[in-house]
């Protein structure tokens, strides 16, 4: 087993610093490199949807995020402390609209459903969890 | 992310290299919205290649639909080739590889980029 651990500030300079965080659990866990791009979506569009609209208006909060790679696959749990939110009741976007009728956003929630073979959330006392687990082979 | 961009006859490639995510999105944006409006005169075509390209998020895939989206109008070609099987992945779930042409070279994207009549 392979567990790692980091909370980083609600800030969008801090993208980066997770994808260096999730990179060298990776490499610790001796993940194949090719499955890597599932996590780094998902962490990206998670965190950024916490970023963007997850936190109350001029405060600076905490994201934690775990990773944990076991025999059945690998979780990702990234929790905050903004207003109770759960992403999973978004609807799926129109993915057959023309051109001009696509919405812009919503994707990324999408995407993340779509690639992880399961999805949970929780609101537990002020925080929200959003846990994600996908079977990974080495 | 590095973005470069070259032009072969009426057509403007753009070419990004690394990561496409929300930190790159907006400078990714810039070169491609130039591409597409042109210096002096509407390129026939935009393609943008993404050999190098080894990732992208949802973010960045909002680049790609605003492009294609004011290229239409403009008479612009617009196409992307060389796709990376991971990044080829996230078009095809978001419904993108639908969306817009989709080739898988540089050489049969310029094929195509030919003015509509």
């Amino acid at each position: 087993m392979t567990e790692r651990r980091t909370s980083v500030s609600n800030d969008a300079s801090q993208l980066s610093v997770l994808n260096d965080f999730l990179q060298e659990f990776w490499s610790a866990a001796s993940l194949p490199p090719a499955q890597a791009m599932t996590f780094e979506l998902a962490l990206e569009e998670v965190f950024m949807n916490v970023v963007m609209h997850g936190s109350h208006p001029g405060t600076v909060s905490l994201v934690d995020v775990s990773l944990i790679f076991t025999a059945g696959g690998v979780t990702m749990t990234v929790e905050d402390t903004g207003p109770a939110f759960d992403p999973l009741t978004l609807p799926r976007p129109n993915i057959e609209a023309g051109i001009d009728d696509r919405p812009v956003g919503g994707l990324g929630v999408f995407l993340v459903r779509e690639l992880m073979d399961a999805v949970t959330y929780q609101r537990i006392g002020t925080h929200n969890q959003l846990r994600m687990t996908k079977r990974i082979d080495r | 992310m590095k973005v470069t961009v070259e032009t072969v006859e009426l057509t403007t490639l753009v070419i990004p290299v690394g990561r496409l995510d929300f930190g790159a999105s907006a400078e990714f944006q810039k070169h491609v919205e130039t591409a597409i409006s042109g210096a002096e005169r509407a390129p026939a075509a935009v393609i943008i290649d993404c050999a190098a390209l080894e990732y992208v998020s949802s973010a960045g895939l909002r680049v790609f639909l605003m492009a294609a989206r004011t290229a239409k109008p403009a008479g612009v070609v617009f196409a992307v080739c060389a796709l990376q099987p991971s990044v080829r992945e996230v078009f095809d779930i978001s419904g993108f590889s639908r969306l817009i042409s989709v080739h898988t070279d540089r050489a049969i994207a310029l094929a195509h980029a030919v003015r509509p009549a």
